[in-house]
C-alpha cells in the first residue's frame, strides 16, 4: 500500500501546487538547511545496493553512504554548522513532487540524469554510470535489444528503459510495473520473457534470485544511465556544495573506497569498476 | 518555489494520445468489472437473504473474503497466482493476449461485487418481509419473487449507495497499474516520465477521474428520478 | 359429510421453544367462511398461514384441498396457486401499477397471455368496484382501495381457498366497509373462506362458523349467533365484552 500511498501523496502535491502556483520566492536550500540544521534526501528503500532496508530494518546503502560521507560535511561547511540527515521514501512518480514541494531537498537514489528532467531539476555531477541490459532464463533467445520481436519484456513504469523500448523497439510487448518485485516476479512465473533495467539492479536481482544460476545478465548497454543527485532547479549554491562534496570524493579518493564497500568482492553486490566508467567518472572533474 | 508550470505538455508530442487511451482503458476495465460486480453484487446479496441457510453461508463466506482482502492483493492474485495453475501453453497464450487486463478486471470486478452485495442485502432487508411472503402465497417461486419483485424493488432503493461503490470502483480501477495495466493512472506517469513535468500530468488524471465522477453521478441520479418507486422516494425533478 | 376443503389434525406448531399452536383439530368445508378470531397473539396469523405454507407445522397432518402438505415433496408453489391470502398490510408491489401487480402471477405461474391475463384484471377490478385505477401505482390509492386490489390479485390466480389476515386492521374506519362489502360478495358467490377479523358485524352477517382461539389452542367453535348468544368459555366473554364495548 505503500505505493498507493505515495501516489496520493503525489496527487495531494499537484493539488496544492496547482493552487498555489505563482506564490513563493526561489527557495535557497542552504538557508533552509542552516536554519533547521536537516538535510531532508528522497531515496529508496527496496533497490540494493544503493538505498534499501537491510535485515537488521536499517535504512543503508551507497547512495546514502555517499550523502553522509562526502555530501554533509561540505554542505556542513557552507552552514557553518553540523546537520542531521533525514530520509524520506521516494519513488519514481513521487520524486520530483516531493522535491517540488520542499518534502525533500535533494534525491538519492537511483535516479537517471536525463535531458528533459534537467527541465525539471538540476542534477549533480554523476555518481554511478550503468546502461540498461536484460535479465534472462539462462538459454533464452534473448541475447540483446535486437531480438525482442514479439517477446513480451517488464520494465519499470517511470524509467528511462520503458522508454526506449517503447520507442525504438515497438515490436516488443512491453508490460510496465510500477516497482521491481512485481516486475521480477512476472519474470519469475513467465508472464513475460524479459526484464529489463539498469544492468546493475538486474545483477542485483539474479544474486537474489531463488536460483542466482538460472539467469543471466545479457546484451550490451543499450542506454546510457548515469545516475545523478536531484535538487531543485536554478538553486545553485546548494548544487556548488553537493558537487563539491562528490569531487572531493573522487579526489580524495573516498569515493571509491565506498564503492569497493558496496561493490567490491566483499560488498552487498559484487560489481567490479571497468576503466571505462572509471575514466567516465574522473572526466567530470577534469582529470 | 521554483517549479516552472508548463501545461503544454498535456498537449504536445503523444500526451494527448496516451490520456485518451489512458481513459479508454479505464473506462473500459471499469465498466466489465462493473458489470461483473453488479451480477456478483445482485446473486449473493439476494443470496444472503434467502430462507436457506446453505445459500446464506456461501454467499457470507464470498463477501467477508473478498472484501477483507485488499484489493492490490487480488490484482497480485489474479495475475501471478491464477495463471500457474494452466497449463503452460494456455499461460502463453494469454499472457500474449492482455493477461493484465482481464486479472485486472476479475480482481476489480469480484472484489466489488462483494462490496455491492452489502449494499443489495441492506437494500432487500429495507423491504418489509411481507413483501416476499405476498409474492410466494400467490404461487411465484422463491427465485422467481426475487427476480420479479424483491431485487426490483431493491435495486431502486440503492441507487445512491451504490453509486458511491461505483464510483470507488472507477477510482480503484487505479490499483491496475500495479500490473502493467495502461488506464488513465499509468499514461499520466507516463507523461510525467517523458516531459518531467508531474504536477502537470498529475492534474490532468486527476481532472478527467473528477470529470468522469461527476458525469456518473449524474447519470445515475437520472436513472434514480427515472425508476423511483412512486411514493416511496419522493424526490423533486 | 360434505366436501372437506381444509382439515387440521392434531396440529401442533413451535416456534424454537415456543408452541404457538396446540393440537389443533378443525375442518372447513368448501363453500364455508370462517372468522377466526381471539386476543392478540393467540396464533390466528399462524393457523392460516399454516394452510398455504407460509409456516411450516411440527406435529399432526394438514390436508388443503384433498392433499397433505406435511408431505415431504409437495409442490409448495403449487399448493399457493390454489389458496389466496390477503394481509392487513396490502402488500402491493409499489413499482408495479395496480394493472401490472394482478397480472404478474397469471402471467408468470399459470402462462397465460398477456392480453387475456389484463381482460381478466380488468373483470377483476370491476368486481372490487375500481376499474379506473388499472394504471395507477399502489403509492396513489386509498388503504381500502389498495387492499381492494390485494383481493383482486389473489382472486386472479382463481383460488380454491381465500386466506384473510386482518384484512381492515390498517384501514381508517370509513374505508372498512369498502372492504368488507368485497368480501361479502366473495362469500355470496361460494368462495371457501377463512378469516381472522374482530369485525364481529362481517362474522355475525357472513360467517357459518366462528373459531375462538386463545393460547394457541382453539377454544370455541359454533355458529355466529350461537357464539355471540351463549359464549361458554370465560376468555370467549371477556373477548367479546371487550371488543363489543366500543
Ligand atoms: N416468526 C415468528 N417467530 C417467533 N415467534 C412468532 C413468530 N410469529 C409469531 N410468533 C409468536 O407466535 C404467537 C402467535 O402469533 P400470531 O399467530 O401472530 O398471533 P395472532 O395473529 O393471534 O396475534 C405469538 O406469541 C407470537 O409472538
Ligand atoms: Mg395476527
Amino acid at each position: 500500500m505503500k505505493r498507493m500511498f505515495s501516489v496520493v501523496v503525489a496527487v495531494a502535491v499537484a493539488l496544492g501546487l496547482s493552487l498555489a502556483s505563482s506564490v513563493g520566492a526561489q527557495q535557497d536550500t542552504l538557508a533552509k538547511i542552516k536554519e533547521t540544521g536537516v538535510l531532508t534526501i528522497g531515496t529508496r528503500t527496496g533497490s540494493p545496493p544503493f538505498a534499501y532496508v537491510n535485515k537488521n530494518n536499517e535504512w543503508v546503502g551507497f547512495s546514502i553512504d555517499l550523502v553522509e560521507m562526502l555530501v554533509k560535511p561540505e554542505v556542513q561547511k557552507a552552514v557553518g554548522k553540523s546537520i542531521k540527515i533525514e530520509k524520506k521514501e521516494s519513488t519514481p512518480p513521487t520524486r520530483i513532487p516531493l522535491l517540488s514541494s520542499n518534502a525533500v531537498d535533494l534525491i538519492a537514489g537511483t535516479m537517471t540524469d536525463t535531458p528533459q528532467r534537467r527541465e525539471a531539476v538540476d542534477f549533480s555531477l554523476t555518481f554511478f554510470y550503468t546502461g540498461a541490459q536484460f535479465l534472462v532464463k539462462k538459454g533464452s533467445p534473448i541475447k540483446g535489444v535486437n531480438d525482442l520481436a514479439g517477446k513480451r519484456v517488464a520494465a519499470q513504469q517511470g524509467a528511462t528503459n520503458a522508454k526506449i523500448i517503447r520507442e525504438k523497439y515497438p515490436q516488443a510487448q512491453l508490460r510496465e510495473f510500477p516497482d521491481q518485485p512485481a516486475a521480477f516476479q512476472a519474470l519469475l512465473q513467465g508472464q513475460v520473457d524479459a526484464y529489463t533495467n539498469d544492468g546493475i539492479q538486474l545483477y542485483g536481482l539474479k544474486a537474489k534470485a531463488p536460483k542466482p544460476d538460472e539467469w543471466d545478465v545479457v546484451g550490451d548497454f543499450y542506454s546510457e544511465e548515469p545516475y545523478g543527485m536531484a535538487m531543485r532547479k536554478g538553486d545553485a549554491k546548494f548544487k556548488a556544495a553537493v558537487d563539491a562534496g562528490l569531487k572531493n570524493g573522487f579526489e580524495s579518493g573516498k569515493y571509491f573506497e565506498i564503492y569497493e564497500k558496496w561493490f567490491g568482492p566483499k560488498g552487498e553486490l559484487p560489481y567490479p569498476m571497468t576503466p571505462q566508467v572509471k575514466a567516465y567518472l574522473l572526466k567530470q572533474i577534469g582529470k | 518555489m521554483n517549479y516552472q508550470f508548463k501545461w503544454s505538455v498535456l498537449w504536445s508530442g503523444q500526451s494527448g494520445v496516451w490520456l485518451l487511451q489512458g481513459l479508454i482503458t479505464t473506462v473500459e476495465i471499469s465498466a466489465l468489472a462493473w458489470v461483473l460486480a453488479a451480477a456478483l453484487g445482485i446473486l449473493s446479496g439476494a443470496l444472503r437473504t434467502v430462507p436457506w441457510k446453505p445459500a446464506r453461508a456461501l454467499a457470507t463466506a464470498y463477501v467477508e473474503f473478498f472484501r477483507n482482502v485488499p484489493l492490490l492483493v487480488w490484482m497480485f492474485f489474479w495475475y501471478f497466482g491464477v495463471p500457474p495453475l494452466l497449463p503452460r501453453a494456455v499461460q502463453d497464450w494469454i499472457f500474449n493476449h492482455g493477461a493484465e487486463f482481464w486479472a485486472g478486471m476479475f480482481a476489480l470486478g469480484v472484489y466489488h461485487g462483494a462490496r455491492m452485495s452489502e449494499v443489495i442485502r441492506s437494500g432487500i432487508q429495507a423491504i418489509p418481509r411481507t413483501q416476499f411472503e405476498a409474492s410466494v402465497a400467490m404461487g411465484l417461486t422463491t427465485f422467481q419473487a426475487y427476480r420479479l419483485v424483491i431485487v426490483p424493488i431493491a435495486l431502486r432503493l440503492i441507487v445512491p449507495p451504490a453509486t458511491s461503490e461505483s464510483l470507488n470502483l472507477l477510482k480503484n480501477s487505479s490499483v491496475a497499474l500495479t500490473i502493467s495495466v495502461a488506464e488513465l493512472t499509468f499514461q499520466t506517469r507516463q507523461i510525467e516520465t517523458y516531459t518531467a513535468k508531474a504536477i502537470e500530468a498529475l492534474t490532468a488524471g486527476t481532472v478527467i477521474y473528477l470529470v468522469l465522477c461527476v458525469g456518473i453521478a449524474a447519470i445515475m441520479a437520472r436513472v434514480e428520478r427515472r425508476f423511483a418507486i412512486p411514493g416511496l422516494i419522493a424526490r423533486g425533478g | 359429510m360434505a366436501d372437506v376443503a381444509i382439515r387440521f389434525k392434531d396440529v401442533d406448531k413451535w416456534f424454537g421453544k415456543l408452541k404457538v399452536l396446540s393440537d389443533i383439530n378443525l375442518a372447513v368445508v368448501a363453500g364455508e367462511v370462517v372468522v377466526v378470531c381471539g386476543p392478540s397473539g393467540s396464533g390466528k396469523s399462524t393457523l392460516i398461514r399454516c394452510v398455504n405454507g407460509l409456516e411450516g407445522i411440527q406435529g399432526g397432518d394438514l390436508i388443503v384441498l384433498g392433499e397433505s402438505i406435511v408431505r415431504p415433496g409437495v409442490s409448495m408453489s403449487g399448493l399457493r396457486t390454489r389458496v389466496g391470502m390477503v394481509f392487513q398490510s396490502f402488500n402491493l408491489f409499489p413499482h408495479m401499477t395496480v394493472l401490472q401487480n394482478i397480472t404478474l402471477a397469471p402471467v408468470r405461474v399459470r402462462g397465460l397471455g398477456a392480453t387475456e391475463a389484463e381482460k381478466t384484471a380488468r373483470a377483476l377490478l370491476e368486481r372490487v368496484r375500481i376499474p379506473d385505477k388499472a394504471d395507477h401505482y399502489p403509492a396513489n390509492l386509498s388503504g381500502g382501495q389498495q387492499q381492494r386490489v390485494a383481493i383482486a390479485r389473489a382472486l386472479a390466480m382463481q383460488p380454491k381457498i381465500m386466506l384473510f389476515d386482518e384484512p381492515t386492521s390498517a384501514l381508517d374506519p370509513e374505508m372498512i366497509n369498502e372492504v368488507l362489502d368485497v368480501m361479502t360478495d366473495l362469500a355470496k358467490d361460494g368462495m371457501t373462506m377463512m378469516v381472522v377479523t374482530h369485525e364481529m358485524g362481517f362474522a355475525r352477517r357472513v360467517a357459518h362458523r366462528v373459531v375462538f382461539m386463545d393460547g394457541g389452542r382453539v377454544v370455541e367453535e359454533a355458529t355466529p349467533e350461537a357464539f355471540f348468544a351463549t359464549a361458554r368459555s370465560d376468555r370467549a366473554k371477556e373477548f367479546l365484552s371487550k371488543i363489543l364495548s366500543h
